[in-house]
């Protein structure tokens, strides 16, 4: 039973939200299994929300432990703690409406520490990227040339200076973009696509399991 | 009730398809059908770095992506909890610690009973411990600071990323490819799937991705269906050529058909 009423209630329920897309009322109205789609919808955030409650009480457990035991270091995990507490604490206070005061605290936590801190990570991608570039345009193999004269001829084509070298520059990196590049990344796309959703199929028809834990 | 505008076609590539599977499956069962997935070097390659964490006496770390289960990248984050569950398996085997790091709140506890569960079938229950699987943040970037963070300190021998990803694709291939750990990604993520074959040992681009669990169960049910789904894939080309063609001679019948 443990495996089996996870499985009726992913076949049952996917196949709502999946009917629910393909048809509709022939008289225009409300139509039934678009509004059990909906409440399913509703059903996910109430869902998530226990699971946001699961996953804390790990990162309390895991860093509360950390900090009990003084490990090595137990101050980042006490200032995440810290952290964890007073953000919750702003966050319910504005969204039950204590004031002005506290609505402004809460949209400036997240102005000045949230956003410079997700942006210094995004800009790391850079110097990543670089790095990257660097070993994978190394001329290890054929297939690694090929890549590598093929990045020199776009970045050409691209940069201003390119033209300038030559005005063919643009064209050929034009076409390396358009034309192989799109051939390649269709092919992996409708290959994706289908594997998406067989895939998918697979879960709903409980053929596939795994994520249920255990050995098949 | 009636089918919506522009829905008919989906009806039908649902049916046709669904019908094609499950005959690929019961064809399988019924051994009248063995499909043959293509060695897929990456996922070779999978107990190949469990074994070099083992000699290392490092940890292996292993991310399922930052998809939901519940939109469209969920496909993707199924396939990579089916690669869980045999690198939790193996680790067991090589009595190895994993390190799961998790972004999504509703991926948390699946993961959680996948690694007890596959811990328990080894015959390894004491080797979960609270911290083998770890929430970080559900913020993309935070969760990419507390993934590089482990990576360091841990110093971690083999990073096993599958399923979806985003911007911290390269974040955490590079951060990994610093420690030197030997890599193996897995995404169906067009954008990211670039930065993962320039900075990763082994990356399974796209569909490679979603044989995963049929390639190393080898199990007939599974053969089977990703059989019937290369017969899907045939039957899809053969539309596009005959379309193309169609359509350069200026005759839109099969364009038309889709868009009903």
């Amino acid at each position: 039973m443990r495996r089996e009423i996870p499985l009726v209630i992913t076949f049952v329920v996917g196949m709502i939200v999946l009917l629910a897309r393909i048809f509709t009322a022939a008289d225009g109205g409300e139509f039934i299994l678009a509004k059990w789609a909906g409440e399913l919808t509703d059903w996910v955030i109430i869902v998530s929300a226990f699971a946001v409650g699961l996953a804390s009480v790990n990162l309390f457990r895991i860093h509360g432990d950390i900090v009990a035991r003084k490990r090595p270091g137990w101050i980042n995990s006490l200032t995440l703690l810290a952290a964890i507490v007073v953000f919750a604490v702003i966050g319910i206070a504005a969204r039950f409406g204590a004031g002005p005061f506290f609505s402004e605290l809460n949209q400036n936590l997240y102005d000045s520490i949230i956003s410079p801190l997700g942006a210094a990570m995004f800009a790391i991608l850079a110097f990543y990227i670089a790095s990257a570039a660097y070993r994978a345009f190394r001329m290890r193999n054929l297939e690694a040339s090929v890549m590598l004269f093929a990045a020199i001829l776009v970045m050409l084509g691209r940069a201003p200076v390119g033209e300038l070298i030559w005005n063919q520059f643009p064209s050929i990196a034009n076409w390396l973009v358009d034309i192989p590049n799109t051939v390649g990344q269709r092919a992996i796309m409708i290959g994706a696509a289908i594997g998406g959703f067989a895939t998918s199929l697979r879960i709903l028809l409980g053929i596939e399991r795994g994520h249920l834990g255990g050995v098949e | 009730m009636t089918i919506m505008a522009g829905r008919v076609t989906f009806l039908f590539t649902v049916l046709i398809m669904g019908a094609i599977v499950l005959i690929g499956v019961n064809m399988s069962q019924a051994g009248k059908w063995t499909p043959k997935i293509r060695r897929l070097a990456g996922l070779d390659a999978v107990e190949e770095a469990v074994g070099r964490a083992t000699e290392m006496g490092a940890p292996v770390h292993f991310s399922p992506g930052i998809g939901n289960i519940s939109d469209d990248s969920a496909p993707q984050t199924f396939a990579g909890l089916e690669v869980l569950a045999y690198v939790t398996e193996l680790t067991a085997k090589y009595n190895t610690e994993i390190i799961v790091t998790i972004r999504q709140p509703n991926v948390f506890p699946l993961a959680q009973e996948i690694v007890r569960q596959s811990y328990l079938a080894a015959g390894r229950p004491d080797m979960f411990q609270e911290d083998t699987v770890q929430f970080l943040s559900s913020e993309q970037f935070a969760y990419a600071a507390g993934v590089m963070g482990i990576m360091n300190r841990r110093r971690i021998a083999a990073n096993l990323m599958m399923g979806a990803f985003w911007a911290e694709s390269l974040l955490f291939a590079e951060a990994g490819a610093q420690v030197g750990a030997i890599q193996v990604a897995g995404t169906a993520a067009m954008a990211q799937l670039p930065f993962f074959v320039a900075a990763c040992d082994y990356t399974l681009i796209g569909e490679e991705l979603y044989a995963a669990g049929a390639y190393l169960s080898q199990d007939k049910v599974k053969l089977g269906s990703i059989g019937s789904q290369d017969i899907v894939k045939g039957i899809t080309m053969v539309i596009i050529l005959v379309g193309s063609l169609l359509a350069t001679a200026d005759i839109t019948i099969i364009k038309d058909l889709l868009s009903k």
